[in-house]
């Protein structure tokens, strides 16, 4: 009697559960992230949106529409705008490229019963956790034109004739910049390859070199295809990142020389933050935000994924 | 793809008509190609390695001598004197102990509340059922993809609102927001790891959900919340463009916009400089060391699921 009440009740219970009623509860776990996330983030974003459609100079209370005039300029009038977006799409390409494929055959490698394979993968790893400031003034005094590490190997080998000013000249101020980032940006594709590299069951190996399979056609038909998931991840990021670029070209060439490094990041904060037009800053970070939010689809599906 | 086949229909085939002893020469020979493999790799990984180290030996070499010995020695030189007054100078004049502990101070206060705010949204996410769980997961995970920079005119407005503007405090709402997202991920994932018969037990017991929040899955997530914990911190320590926003005085800055300052005060002062570099990342480094597992492994789990 008392056990069939039970399993009534129980079966009662379970009926509510699974109809669709508002539950209280769950918000109010949500509550301080969700007001968080609301005053300190969407709120901003919201306000910054409106402002990129004003003339403002951040300061006064001096504020005018001017529509999508900010944005016009942004593509048709601001040279060092284009310049910006330019070299924001030849470091994407570049990242997307060098310290991926870096990454790759570094997990590759250290992947392998090696010795000492922990101690490399902590040392290719290690520039990934400095502050990009510290990474950015280390290699600026590599770059030193005078007493730099790298003009003095230079010298020593008897290339003099190459050793220059690495920032301070137009052709080579962006490649020096972003070579500091490959240095910083290996590690964090190695690390997640290697993640994936040893989800791979091993049996597919043992299997593919019984039927005679070379290293190559292992790496091909069976590392590769298991690495899609991985890759997804370390591209969009790879996208994302790139676009959010601005700690090393502020600190090793200031958007210099001239205006030939910078990238959307920093002229956004040259504009708000010491020009005064607020208005064309928030126009900017805009820019980044539209392309960031469109290349992360891919990524934010798979990371919601259950 | 044919040929491919046709090769594996032969391997199989083959296969059946080896002796044993050809089996054994194949895996002899095997052998040997493996062990070249790894010598090759090893002389790669070796050279590479010594390319991610020299920028530290530089540091050092630099930071430990004086300007004199630099200039005509030259910077690969064995220095002739140790001069550890540059350390002494460095921290002196360049402030670190007022940014170090403004570090610190933001860590202490901003980690924890960021991470217990994260770990109350989880929960929700992870273990109950209500309609919009799905959606407002989504809408966390899109902040992964916001740069900052569409945020900072509106939070410097804000922040003189607030009356904190050019304080310490003013970093700590927008910094713990730019958390959210990933640790919001990171928790929901580890919470479902918990077998839900724990918590259907205690409820049966009569604990409530608060009860169950932080007497089972705090505790029990013992581990994620310590990777967290690093991984924050890290991200605190070397975040540079908020704060070089939000932060006006000497007295507020925190290590990257001290770094910069003090690259200013000493740009041809290179052993100072580095001296200063090397006291800002040596913590880092320390921390990395002994907890590099950690680190590591949060990161992965972060991005890629199981």
């Amino acid at each position: 009697m008392a056990t069939a009440l039970k399993s009534q009740a129980g079966a009662k219970r379970k009926a509510t559960n699974r109809r669709p009623r508002f539950r209280f509860t769950p918000y109010l776990f949500l509550a301080p992230a969700l007001i968080w996330y609301l005053c300190f983030l969407v709120y901003p974003m919201y306000q910054s949106l409106t402002i990129s459609f004003m003339d403002w100079d951040g300061l006064s209370a001096n504020i005018r529409f001017i529509g999508l005039e900010n944005y016009r300029r942004i593509f048709f009038e601001d040279e060092t705008a284009r310049r910006a977006l330019w070299n924001n799409i030849l470091w994407t390409l570049g990242t997307l490229l060098i310290p991926t494929t870096i990454g790759l055959m570094l997990a590759v490698a250290l992947d392998r019963k090696l010795r000492g394979r922990t101690v490399l993968r902590a040392l290719f790893y290690g520039p990934a956790v400095l502050p990009l400031v510290a990474v950015g003034m280390i290699w600026a005094w590599m770059y030193n034109p005078q007493f730099g590490f790298i003009n003095y190997v230079l010298k020593a080998v008897g290339l003099g004739f190459l050793a220059r000013g690495w920032l301070s000249v137009f052709e080579t101020a962006l490649p020096a910049t972003f070579l500091t980032a490959v240095w910083g940006g290996v590690g964090f594709p190695m690390v997640l390859y290697l993640a994936a590299l040893q989800a791979i069951p091993q049996e597919q190996y043992e299997a593919a070199k019984m039927d005679g399979a070379n290293g190559r056609q292992l790496f091909w038909k069976i590392t590769l295809p298991w690495l899609r998931e991985a890759n997804v991840i370390v591209f969009s990021l790879a996208v994302i990142n790139s676009f959010k670029t601005f700690d090393l070209i502020y600190t090793m060439t200031y958007g210099g020389p001239g205006r030939i490094t910078q990238v959307l990041g920093t002229w956004m904060y040259f504009h708000a933050f010491q020009y005064y037009n607020a208005g064309y800053g928030a126009a900017i970070a805009w820019v980044i935000a539209i392309i960031t939010l469109v290349m992360a689809i891919p990524y934010i599906q798979r990371m919601s994924r259950d | 793809m044919t040929e491919d086949m046709e090769s594996l229909a032969g391997s199989v085939a083959n296969k059946d008509m080896k002796t044993d002893a050809s089996m054994a020469q194949k895996s002899t020979s095997m052998k040997a190609q493996e062990r070249l493999t790894n010598t090759v790799l090893y002389i790669l990984l070796i050279g590479m390695a010594v390319v991610w180290l020299l920028p530290f030996v530089i540091i050092v070499l630099t930071s430990v001598r004086s300007m004199g010995d630099l200039i005509n020695n030259g910077v690969f030189a064995w220095p002739e004197q140790i001069v550890l007054a540059n350390f002494e100078r460095a921290w002196n004049i360049g402030n670190f102990s007022t940014y170090f502990r403004n570090s610190l101070i933001l860590i202490i206060l901003k980690v924890p509340l960021g991470i217990v705010i994260a770990s109350l949204a989880a929960f929700p996410l992870a273990k109950m059922q209500f309609r919009f769980s799905g959606v407002i997961f989504v809408f966390f995970l899109i902040g992964l993809a916001i740069p900052i920079h569409v945020t900072l005119t509106p939070l410097l407005v804000m922040m003189k609102q607030l009356g904190i503007q050019g304080t310490l405090a003013a970093l700590i709402p927008p910094y713990v927001v730019f958390g959210l997202p990933f640790q919001i991920f990171v928790m929901r994932g580890f919470f479902r790891t918990v077998p839900s018969e724990l918590l259907e037990a205690a409820r049966l017991d009569g604990a409530t959900e608060w009860g169950n929040f932080w007497r089972i899955l705090m505790p029990l997530s013992a581990p994620a919340l310590a990777t967290l914990f690093i991984i924050d911190a890290l991200a605190t320590w070397n975040e540079l463009l908020m704060a070089l926003v939000l932060i006006s005085s000497n007295e507020s800055r925190t290590v990257p916009v001290g770094l910069l300052q003090f690259q200013g005060q000493f740009s041809s002062q290179y052993t100072q400089l580095m001296a200063g570099v090397l006291i800002s990342i040596t913590p880092i480094i320390l921390l990395y060391v002994f907890l590099q597992r950690y680190m590591v492994s949060g990161l992965t789990a972060g991005a890629l699921k199981e």
